[in-house]
C-alpha cells in the first residue's frame, strides 16, 4: 500500500514525533509507516485521516 | 471509535523497564518469601509457597497486562512476529540442539555445569530451551524493526 504521509507531514510543517504524539504511536511506527514497510490498522488509519483532515482513500492508494 | 480524546503517549523503553523491574522485585520478593517461610513441612509450607508464587504471577502478569495496552500497535505486531517466529523457531533449534547432545551423552561427557541428577540435568534442558526461545524472540523482533525501518 502506498501513502502521501510524508507529503501530508510536510505540508504541515511536523515532525514525525510531532505526528506520533498526535496519533498516539511512537516515532519509529511514524517512520515505518512513511516508508511504506508499515500497513496501519483501519483505526489507525481513520486516526491518520482525522489528523490531515482528509479521506482515508486520498491518503492511501492501493499499488 | 472515540476521535474526541487525545491519544496517549505510547509506553517506550521506561514503560518496559518498569514492567520488567517490576515482576523480577515482586517475583524475587516472592521466592524470599517462600524460602523464609514455606521452608517448613506439611500442607502449611507448601500452601505458603503457593500462595507467593500465584501472587507473584498475579502482578506478573497484570505489569505485562498494562505494558502491552500501553504500547503501539507497530511495536505489538513486532512482539507478536518475534513470538511466533523468534521464539518457535529458538525453540526448535535448542530442542534439536539439546536432543543431539543428549544421544551422544554416552560417549560425549557432559559438562559440569548441567548437573549429574536426572532432576539437574532436566531443569538444565528447561533452562537452554528458554534461553535459545529468548535469543530466538530478540533476534526476531531486531530482524523486524530493521526491515521496517
Amino acid at each position: 500500500m502506498n501513502n502521501r504521509l510524508k507529503v501530508l507531514r510536510a505540508e504541515h510543517n511536523w515532525s514525525q514525533a510531532d505526528l506520533a504524539d498526535q496519533l498516539g504511536v511512537s516515532r519509529q511506527t511514524v517512520n515505518a509507516l512513511e516508508t511504506g514497510r508499515y500497513d496501519p490498522s483501519l483505526p489507525l488509519a481513520f486516526r491518520i485521516a482525522k489528523v490531515f483532515g482528509q479521506p482515508i482513500e486520498s491518503i492511501f492508494t492501493e499499488d | 471509535m472515540n476521535g474526541s480524546v487525545k491519544p496517549k503517549r505510547p509506553l517506550g523503553l521506561a514503560g518496559f523497564a518498569a514492567t520488567i523491574g517490576i515482576t523480577m522485585l515482586v517475583g524475587g520478593l516472592a521466592g524470599a518469601g517462600s524460602a523464609i517461610f514455606g521452608d517448613q513441612p506439611g500442607a502449611v509450607g507448601l500452601a505458603i509457597t503457593v500462595v507467593l508464587i500465584a501472587a507473584a504471577f498475579a502482578v506478573g502478569f497484570a505489569a505485562c497486562i498494562w505494558w502491552w495496552r500501553g504500547i503501539d500497535e507497530a511495536a505489538r505486531e513486532a512482539h507478536k512476529w518475534a513470538w511466533w517466529w523468534g521464539g518457535s523457531g529458538g525453540m526448535a533449534v535448542g530442542g534439536v540442539v539439546l536432543l543431539t547432545v543428549m544421544i551422544r551423552a554416552d560417549t560425549q561427557p557432559l559438562p559440569a555445569s548441567v548437573g549429574t541428577s536426572p532432576a539437574d540435568i532436566f531443569v538444565s534442558g528447561m533452562l537452554a530451551l528458554v534461553l535459545f526461545q529468548l535469543a530466538g524472540y530478540a533476534l526476531a523482533w531486531a530482524g523486524w524493526w530493521l526491515k521496517h525501518r
